[in-house]
């Protein structure tokens, strides 16, 4: 068996274990909440909001039906079948059910960070490479200071700044997802929502002016959430070329007349790049945490609405665990697909990895 | 000492170490910076006294009394800023000090052991990843959390009272320490294979001593970068926390919080009411960097054949 495809399926394989595991935590922490606290969870559409109703007595009678002085792996292993069957839970936060409140706000948060991840990629390896390619010149001190300063600043003082410039002050970049008006042609009749994405999906009903603004929101949200990740991305780049650049092979490539435009570009970077990926995929849950901020701070309807509005209202714990889970879900498929470009990239990593 | 010295050549890391040590030094000689009102009920933070409440809803500029101004609710930004270094450095040190010891023991045992041990704590590893840390405080608040007051408090609560953990601390912790791990695993399966270790095996040394006497001193280097970088990073995520009214009170981020509707100025212009963010926002931003550079310095001194990573 080539040793990709053999990769491929020990990675997926992997796939379920990480769940477990982290599904497993979750409602460990969850267990240690007193019992009436943890009925919460499992409180019937509606929820206990009904006049007519105790919810003292709800507490205690779902107690009863759903067994919670039970032992920690058999509730475990119930509650895991509910999120298996698709009940998450009924929000009182949201009044409506958690995964449907999720589902909606998912493509926003999927545009949102897509958007991000290409702005990021190519902005970080190109930044880096050129900074650790000319180590101590100019453009490496910019670089570093700026990548310093990026790290250093608390992201929402950053987003506030940047919306108070480009939109209060120049006016070029409003916040949300659309302007009022096109949020009404966008949910009216006229207009079929294919993906969700709506930059993508204006293009699909030949509307790019719609398309046009969605870009136009975008603008200012994937700016901060790119930039910690972009720093980070860039100094390890730049960390990896430098330590490339000092390597035999990069001296033949010289040594035998190559333009050093490609000895660093196709050579060196090639290599750089592949721990650099891995720096992304460690962050792949924090651009994710990242989200919040940025989609609080302008007004972006994405999946973190549902636990930052639990934060802000009545504890609402089947929105906290709904989320909890559903951004584990996100998360994943990053973290798989940054993996398996590493093994592309990399076919030593792959050789060993498949071996293991 | 050689390090020492690699330590004290390298202008980055000397002004890293400049910078630490003001803020030390802040920490230390607060009470004679900013004296407490009343020392018996010290307190992080104060509003300017002598003014209605009212006439405090808008931020005052600086004055004497409050050099910096005042953020919105009259509390004074020059005070907060020198009380809130103490916490600060608090903050940091333990959490980015337990997250490496955590990272470092997880690393370390996986990385040494064969078979299935190493490979279920390397998937947990990988597992927690994933873990999105601001489910993970809410979930902690929750429990937190009693309908009943009157009964008594689960154990490990009391446990938490006990060792002054604050629970954002406690799942910053228990969501950061993977890095560490990753770091330490990678360096241990290739040391584990080489003659030393082995020769430490064959005189028939314990497993442990292998790990913690031979194998860790030459695995730690990039951990301990990790950790002084984080010291600064810990900081940050509670003032971002804090945005959203999980963090853990430390008076840097409560600042820019309560500010939050006044970076914003009127007509676009951030810079009218100037006072409310750009001090705050500096004492974090050198705080962080300060840390960074440490970790840079600490590197490059510490691993001269890297040349300087990152």
């Amino acid at each position: 068996m080539p040793a990709l495809l053999k990769f491929l399926i020990r990675r997926l394989l992997a796939v379920p274990a990480t769940l477990l595991i982290i599904t497993a935590t979750l409602y460990g922490i969850l267990m240690l909440a007193p019992l009436e606290m943890r009925a919460e969870l499992y409180m019937p559409r509606g929820g206990s909001n009904n006049p007519n109703h105790n919810p003292e007595l709800i507490r205690q009678q779902i107690i009863r039906e759903h067994r919670l002085n039970d032992p920690y792996p058999v509730q475990y292993v119930r509650w895991m079948g509910r999120l298996l069957r698709g009940d998450w839970g009924w929000s009182p936060g949201f009044r409506e059910d958690v995964l449907t409140a999720l589902l909606a706000r998912t493509p926003a948060t999927i545009e949102l960070t897509l958007y991000a991840i290409l702005l990021l990629i190519p902005v970080g390896i190109i930044s880096g490479g050129l900074a650790g390619a000319k180590e101590h010149g100019a453009v490496d001190h910019t670089f570093r200071a700026v990548a310093f300063v990026a790290t250093a600043i608390p992201p929402f003082v950053l987003a506030l700044v940047l919306l108070g410039i480009f939109y209060a002050g120049l006016q070029w970049f409003p916040p949300g997802r659309l302007s009022i008006s096109e949020h009404y042609i966008v949910t009216g009749a006229d207009f079929t929502p294919y993906t969700g994405l709506l930059t993508l999906d204006g293009l699909l009903n030949d509307r790019p002016d719609i398309s046009l603004s969605a870009l136009r929101h975008l603008v200012l949200p994937c700016i901060t959430l790119s930039m910690v990740h972009w720093a980070t991305l860039g100094r390890m780049t730049r960390a990896m070329m430098i330590e490339e650049l000092h390597k035999d092979y990069v001296i033949v490539a010289r040594g035998k007349g190559l333009k050093e435009r490609l000895v660093i570009w196709r050579h060196a970077l090639h290599n750089a790049m592949i721990p650099a990926l891995n720096s992304i995929a460690l962050s792949a849950a924090s651009l994710i945490m990242g989200v919040f901020v940025v989609e609080v701070v302008f007004g972006f309807p994405g999946v973190s609405e549902v636990i930052v509005n639990s934060m802000r209202g009545a504890p609402d714990i089947v929105a906290a665990m709904g989320f909890a889970v559903y951004s584990v879900l996100l998360v994943l498929p990053v973290m798989v697909i940054l993996d398996i470009l590493q093994a592309v990239f990399d076919p030593r990593l792959r050789d060993t990895l498949a071996e293991q | 000492m050689r390090i020492t010295r690699r330590l004290f050549t390298n202008w980055q890391s000397l002004l890293a170490l400049c910078i630490i040590a003001g803020y030390v030094i802040v920490a230390i000689s607060a009470p004679w910076i900013a004296p407490q009102a009343d020392p018996q009920h010290p307190v992080t933070m104060r509003r300017l006294p002598g003014v209605r409440p009212t006439a405090l809803r808008v931020p005052r500029p600086p004055q004497p009394g409050a050099i910096l101004g005042t953020t919105p609710g009259g509390w004074d930004i020059a005070y907060a800023l020198v009380w809130g270094t103490r916490p600060a450095l608090h903050f940091g040190l333990i959490t980015a000090l337990l997250t490496a010891c955590i990272g470092v023991l997880v690393g370390a045992f996986s990385g040494y052991l064969e078979g299935a041990v190493g490979r279920v704590l390397m998937r947990v590893t990988d597992a927690f990843l994933t873990f999105p840390a601001i489910a993970g405080i809410y979930l902690f608040r929750y429990a937190l959390l009693s309908l009943n007051t009157d009964a008594p408090p689960p154990f490990w609560q009391v446990v938490l009272q006990k060792l002054q953990l604050n629970p954002i601390m406690l799942v910053l912790i228990a969501f950061s320490w993977m890095p560490y791990a990753r770091l330490i695993h990678a360096n241990f399966t290739t040391l584990k294979h080489a003659e030393y270790a082995l020769a430490a095996k064959t005189t028939g040394a314990p497993p442990l001593l292998i790990i913690f006497r031979h194998l860790l001193p030459n695995a730690i280097t990039p951990a301990i970068v990790l950790a002084a970088r984080d010291i600064g990073g810990m900081v940050l995520l509670e003032a971002t926390f804090t945005f959203i009214g999980m963090g853990a009170g430390l008076p840097w981020g409560a600042l820019l919080v309560t500010s939050r509707d006044w970076i914003i100025g009127p007509g676009g212009n951030p810079l009218i009411y100037w006072w409310v963010f750009v001090p705050a926002t500096l004492v974090l931003i050198v705080f962080s960097i300060g840390w960074n550079l440490l970790g840079d310095g600490l590197n490059s001194a510490l691993n001269p054949r890297s040349r300087e990573r990152m």
